[in-house]
């Protein structure tokens, strides 16, 4: 303590040092293997015959691989560097850094050997084993406990904006990744999704679309709101637009999940609120951007010498460019283009290439030379990444849309006669090779211009020592008081008035004739209320909202209320109505022991990756696929499978369709049945056996759940896997295969050749679409 | 840097984090019109689909959609008759789509040169579910499900089954010009 009572306040740098070349190496990793995957798409060959290095395994571990350890370890740099600045506080606990830092890497090395091994639950960024799953929970609460502690013990009065963001992440993402990852384990290894068929697809788009939004972006903006003022010299444009953004920004991002699944069976509203929700989403989004390119005013002709500022606008840009394509293709009928095709992974990767990369490379060039006390070592090479970068970025974007709207297009397509005027799915994938080359090109140099980043880092590290900011806080301004208790904070007149209003929407949407009329009216009331209050009383809101500032815990009570509104209006009338869950006259086959270990294939294999079974509610699926998929025929699907893209055909009803044999001679060579596939071969299928004795806990769990399969005892069981084994490979004997039943690529036939089986033993037959 | 002058001449917000400072400019109009506007289109759109109840599950929608296109469909001719298809397989130009369909849909299970495979041999005498041009024809549409030969009318159209059809023909002997001929 020095003479004037004042504190001097070590900040722990140490933790983001480390924490930033975690996020270097893992961020090498992760695109060096989507690089890869992007290679096996053009050339299949490049799959090697070998399990753990197939497509459909390293897709989850490139995805993540690039969001959990190389956003994840980047966020973590960045909320902890300039949360202990703008709190003027150290971190809360150095062990508790410590644990998070060595906990998540480990986790990352366990998802590394898990995904490839095939140990996965199959639903999208939420691949990983049970135990993982716990582990992330623990680490990302000691994490929440690390930052909220030192929020409580801050120096600084008042939060700014950049902590509302982080704020909203920590909640946000705890509260998704428990709900998503609920489950009952069958072994220590694997475990069932609490949630089956449509509700499931609904959770896990739920989080996934909010993953992006509250692990990809709103960390991000907070990151931004700190460095971009601090590179840039220059103040932030708007308070006002900042709370505008924030506010609007959190509270509408958690309904859009719906529009990963529109026009499949999900049901109409909420399909229309996943759209109507992504369009307002547009502005909220926008706002963002606008703060951090008119924080740029004045300081443009920094931006021409400064690759710091070059990666945060360019960065900031694509973020505008990846945040108004969103709200577009969440429109149902350009979504009937886009689904299922390349423009959604363009569409992600401008945001992942774009604006995470390209901010965390901002982040890290400006962070390293006062991390270590040093200059950059090169600002020319600095200037070369951007624009490898920046040409790498394009061309990948650019060869995805066409490709997506090419597939898109083909697959659509109907001739006048009331055909497909493209009917063999290969054409498609086929006529888009070129595209994929330059795809794989692109993230090559993308990668490319990452790994000098690393060069140029690495020799400025070696030309500094690391250094530790000290700073003195006065006495009186330390430990600061709450500036408003909780009641204060939730009844106050913006909060009341919006709870109102989304009270009456929920009446209005969801309620009777007579009472939705009047919550509508209700509803505008309110609205028109609230502005013209707003207009008297203004300046008191705003001193309200100064003091709110002051509030770390208030502030992240509100925050939680705003996030967790849209997932319980979606997802509870599902999870509830599952009584009266409308059938639509299909419901499903009830698996076979057999079948059951072939779907667990399916699933381990990430067949899901590259094949949908969702057929959708339009003219070119029906006419190519068949009746478009039912609720009722998924219901006993845990995980779902209904799928996000197809590089090859949707499966829902291709049971049957084909002879055994000729599944046995796809899964041993895709070309030899389906001329110019790109799927690889499965050699370990037909080498590996079946383990039965997994299945009498799977089924039990599966019970559990609700799913009816008929009282059987293990023996019983064994002697049903064993027939139906036998049955299958004494069908592929007359086609002149020899095979033993008890091996993997069986059980995964009887799996295929139910597709699409309902529990009358038939598929849906409903008006004339079916010749 | 005129403009950059003018904005430091607008008011900063008195607090400063780490050196960061704060302006609190009004929002963009055209910004607000863009929010509110988006707010107003979803009320609207809600109100039309839902509330309004003009909204029809997906999945009657795209059957009454195919409905009509199969409406249209049979008004463009009746199936064709074994004279038609006898006198396409005549027709180089036609033996010629039909063989490029063929190579793209029927080659995996019926091989290179209609030897067989998974599927049946075309080139031989046996015709297991019928030797007229119309049986073949009706086969490939209607598919032999037990078989596991898949149903094709809805994927490749009566134009291209026919033309597929006079492909088989010209390459198999054993079927002979229909007599009405």
């Amino acid at each position: 303590m020095s003479a004037a009572g004042n504190v001097t306040v070590e900040y722990n740098d140490k933790i983001v040092r480390w924490f930033m070349l975690a996020a270097i190496f893992w961020g090498i990793v992760g695109m060096l293997v989507g690089v890869l995957i992007a290679s096996q798409l053009a050339f299949w060959q490049l799959n090697f015959g070998i399990s753990w290095l197939t497509f459909g395994r390293l897709r989850p571990l490139h995805t993540n691989a690039a969001i959990f350890a190389f956003v994840g370890n980047m966020m973590f740099t960045g909320i902890y560097h300039s949360t202990q600045r703008l709190t003027r506080t150290r971190l809360a606990s150095d062990f508790l850094s410590w644990v998070h830092f060595w906990g998540w890497q480990l986790i990352i090395v366990g998802a590394a050997i898990t995904l490839p091994l095939g140990l996965t639950r199959s639903k999208e960024y939420a691949e990983l084993i049970w135990p993982l799953d716990i582990a992330v929970v623990v680490i990302w609460v000691v994490f929440a406990i690390n930052f909220f502690w030192t929020l409580a013990v801050r120096n600084e009065k008042s939060l700014y904006v950049a902590i509302w963001f982080y704020i909203a992440t920590i909640i946000t993402v705890a509260m998704l990744y428990i709900v998503n990852h609920l489950q009952i384990p069958t072994s220590w290894l694997h475990g069932y999704p609490i949630f089956g068929g449509v509700q499931d697809a609904l959770v896990q788009w739920w989080y996934g679309h909010n993953a992006v939004a509250f692990f990809l972006t709103t960390p991000i903006l907070g990151i931004m709101y700190y460095y971009l003022p601090k590179a840039a010299e220059r103040p932030v444009y708007s308070y006002r637009l900042s709370i505008v953004h924030f506010w609007s920004l959190v509270f509408i991002y958690i309904w859009a999940g719906p529009h990963h699944l529109l026009n499949t069976a999900l049901p109409e509203w909420l399909q229309t609120l996943g759209m109507i929700f992504s369009l307002m989403l547009w502005a909220p989004s926008w706002g963002g951007m606008l703060n951090g390119l008119l924080t740029l005013r004045g300081a443009w002709d920094k931006v021409r010498t400064d690759p710091i500022l070059k990666f945060f606008a360019a960065g900031v840009t694509f973020y505008g460019m990846a945040t108004f394509e969103g709200p577009l293709l969440a429109i149902r009928s350009v979504n009937s283009l886009s689904h299922y095709t390349d423009w959604t992974i363009g569409h992600v990767h401008a945001g992942t290439l774009g604006w995470n990369s390209f901010m965390a490379a901002g982040m890290f060039y400006w962070l390293t030379p006062r991390l270590w006390g040093t200059k950059l070592y090169s600002t020319r090479l600095a200037d070369i990444h951007f624009w490898i970068g920046m040409v790498g970025i394009l061309l990948y974007v650019a060869a995805m849309w066409v490709s997506g709207i090419t597939t898109g297009l083909m697959l659509n397509s109907v001739t006048p006669e009331g055909v497909l005027a493209y009917p063999n799915f290969l054409e498609a994938v086929n006529s888009v090779r070129p595209m994929q080359h330059m795809r794989a090109l692109g993230g090559g140099l993308f990668l490319a211009g990452f790994v000098l980043m690393a060069y140029n880092l690495g020799r400025t590290i070696l030309a500094g020592r690391p250094v530790t900011t000290v700073i003195e806080v006065p006495g009186g301004e330390r430990r600061m008081r709450e500036g408003l208790t909780l009641a204060q904070s939730i009844f106050n007149p913006p909060v009341i008035y919006s709870v109102l209003i989304v009270v009456f929407a929920s009446l209005w949407g969801f309620t009777g004739a007579i009472s939705s009329t009047v919550a509508f009216v209700l509803m505008i009331e309110t609205a028109l209320v609230a502005m013209i209050h707003m207009s008297i009383a203004g300046a008191r809101w705003s001193d309200w909202y100064e003091r709110l500032l002051e509030s770390w815990l208030p502030f992240s009570i509100l925050t939680l209320v705003a996030v967790a509104a849209g997932g319980m209006i979606q997802i509870l009338p599902l999870v509830y109505s599952k009584a009266a869950v409308d059938y639509e006259k299909a419901a499903q086959h009830v698996y076979t022991p057999l079948e059951l270990y072939g779907r667990d294939i399916y699933v381990r294999e990430g067949c899901y990756t590259c094949h949908s079974q969702m057929i959708r509610s339009l003219v070119g699926d029906v006419l190519r696929y068949g009746p478009s998929g039912r609720l009722g025929e998924s219901v006993y699907d845990f995980p779902y499978q209904w799928g996000s893209k197809r590089t090859g055909p949707d499966l829902s009803r291709v049971g049957a369709k084909y002879p055994n044999i000729w599944h046995f001679q796809h899964f041993e060579n895709p070309r030899s049945t389906s001329v110019g596939s790109n799927m690889p071969a499965y050699p370990w299928l037909f080498r590996q056996t079946a383990d039965f004795d997994v299945l009498p806990s799977r089924i039990r769990v599966l019970r559990t759940l609700g799913v009816p399969f008929p009282e059987r005892s293990v023996a019983q069981l064994r002697e049903d896997f064993d027939a139906q084994g036998r049955e299958i490979a004494a069908d592929l004997a007359k086609a002149g295969i020899e095979i033993s039943p008890d091996r993997e690529v069986i059980a995964l036939i009887a799996y295929i050749q139910q597709l699409g089986k309902s529990a009358a033993g038939q598929p849906p037959q409903t008006a004339k679409n079916q010749p | 840097m005129k403009d950059a002058q003018q904005h430091d001449t607008d008011e900063l917000r008195h607090h400063i984090y780490d050196g960061i400072q704060e302006y609190d400019k009004r929002m963009p109009n055209w910004w607000l019109f863009t929010l509110y506007g988006a707010m107003v289109f979803a009320v609207i759109y809600w109100a039309y689909y839902h509330w309004a109840a003009h909204m029809t599950p997906g999945y009657v929608r795209v059957e009454k959609q195919i409905e009509e296109f199969q409406k249209s469909a049979l008004a463009g001719g009746a199936a064709p008759t074994d004279a038609q298809l006898w006198k396409m397989s005549r027709d180089p130009a036609v033996v010629e789509s039909g063989q490029k369909i063929y190579m793209a849909n029927c080659v995996a299970c019926h091989g290179q040169n209609l030897e067989g495979g998974i599927g049946q041999n075309l080139t031989d005498t046996t015709w297991v579910h019928g030797g007229t041009p119309t049986d073949i024809y009706n086969t490939i549409t209607k598919g032999v499900l037990d078989k596991g030969m898949p149903v094709w009318g809805p994927v490749l159209g009566a134009g291209r089954i026919s033309d597929v059809v006079a492909f088989v023909i010209s390459k198999n002997p054993t079927i002979q010009q229909p007599p009405e001929m």
